[in-house]
């Protein structure tokens, strides 16, 4: 039951989970916002020539990170920003199967699913 | 609106008085974002949507902090409403481009003005919770610390059925508009379900995040998040909300309200009027 000693540990724990992944992911939009007031958006801090797709689009970050470049920093970063939640349900299911709540699991598993829906696969 | 390198900093300004703002009066920093951002600078409205979203997420984790060392909200309840705000805010989000911009607009003015209302209205500290004992056939009771009684308090929420489907409409005003929708869920939680005010401040701020979770990739895939937009503005409101919260218990609830009452009817006003098709 809520309030009893295992819901606190559960509660601090995703808690926990939620502040170091909006810690990371604001620091890496921090990092890529500071350093477009450098070499802008699209440049890059090593120099390199960098594709510069429209700021809507999230895809093929990998080359652009590896050359540096503010906008895929803070992309990776909005990114991960916006998976946080994820994990914190993730993390609330497992934590309800340990304490073998099947009622919870089952709830936890359907917003899950719905997420992961919304995320893959609605348009 | 274009942006240039000049308004990057212009928007990091605006968007942490907006987090300030927030913090301060009880609401989401989206809640005064999305209208400064549509009717102020004249974005498009689901642009605002997608930076506003990103923003509630980051507020929503962050506030997390504080709930840390409280542990006031009830895990159970959240998890089994967010199955109604998730639900919600998918069918939100992918209608939303399907709403005239002035309706929007008009759900959007009715929200500020039923948040701006319910923060008049919420002077008692701890509204009743609800009877003890009851059947709880979904095992959502729980216990917390009453400050003002100074001892544990058992609470059992009543009306687990109207709660659930208050929160699939404030799932769908989440996913239409970008914010958070969190007087909704209190109004849910404290007016219907009768869970002490604490617990369901606490539990309405813990499931945002997870609402808003669920309009972001519909969101994404329609190109509503602009980057150039979201990084100043979620930054912005995420610095604001954090320095807000910082300076709430140095406050008093009548100096707070004092200063953000007649600010959030004035963008209501505005964003109702523009609703309605009149430009001031």
């Amino acid at each position: 039951m809520s309030g009893q000693p295992a819901d606190e540990r559960l509660e601090r724990g995703l808690s926990l989970v939620l502040v170091v992944g909006v810690i990371i992911s604001a620091a890496l939009i921090a990092a890529g916002f500071a350093a477009s007031f450098a070499v802008g958006w699209t440049g890059s801090l090593l120099g390199q020539a960098t594709s510069a797709p429209p700021t809507t689009d999230f895809s093929a970050l990998l080359p652009r990170l590896v050359a540096l470049q503010p906008l895929a920093i803070s992309q990776l970063g909005l990114l991960a920003l916006v998976l946080t939640p994820f994990v914190r349900v993730a993390a609330s299911l497992l934590a309800f199967a340990f304490e073998r709540d099947w009622l919870y699991v089952a709830i936890s598993t359907a917003v899950l699913v719905l997420l992961l829906l919304s995320l893959i696969a609605l348009r | 609106m274009p942006i240039t390198a000049g308004t990057d900093a212009a928007l990091f300004v605006i968007s942490l008085g907006a987090g300030l703002l927030g913090a301060l009066g009880g609401v989401g920093g989206g809640l005064i974002i999305v209208p400064v951002l549509t009717v102020g600078m004249g974005f498009d409205i689901h642009l605002a949507a997608g930076a506003s979203i990103v923003s509630v997420i980051a507020t929503s984790s962050g506030a997390a902090v504080a709930y840390l060392r409280e542990g006031w909200a009830n895990i159970r309840v959240g998890m089994l409403l967010q199955v109604a705000t998730v639900a919600g805010a998918i069918v939100g989000a992918l209608v939303t481009s399907e709403v005239p911009t002035q309706l929007l607009l008009l759900i959007l003015g009715a929200v500020l003005l039923l948040s701006g209302g319910m923060q008049l209205l919420r002077l008692s500290e701890e509204p009743g919770a609800g009877p003890v004992g009851g059947r709880d056939r979904w095992r959502l009771s729980g216990r917390y610390f009453s400050i003002r009684l100074q001892r544990e308090v058992d609470y059992t929420p009543i009306a687990v059925v109207p709660g659930f489907v208050v929160m699939i409409v404030a799932g769908i005003i989440s996913g239409l508009l970008g914010i958070g929708s969190g007087a909704l869920k209190v109004l849910a939680m404290d007016g219907l379900m009768r869970l002490p005010m604490k617990v369901s401040s606490a539990t309405s701020n813990f499931m945002i995040g997870v609402t808003a979770a669920a309009s972001v990739g519909i969101y994404l895939a329609r190109g509503y998040v602009d980057a150039r937009l979201t990084v100043p503005v979620t930054l912005g409101i995420l610095v604001g909300a954090v320095v807000g919260a910082r300076l709430l218990p140095r406050l008093t609830n009548q100096h707070v309200r004092i200063i953000f009452i007649p600010v959030l009817l004035i963008i209501a006003i505005e964003v109702l009027l523009r609703g309605l098709g009149i430009n001031v």
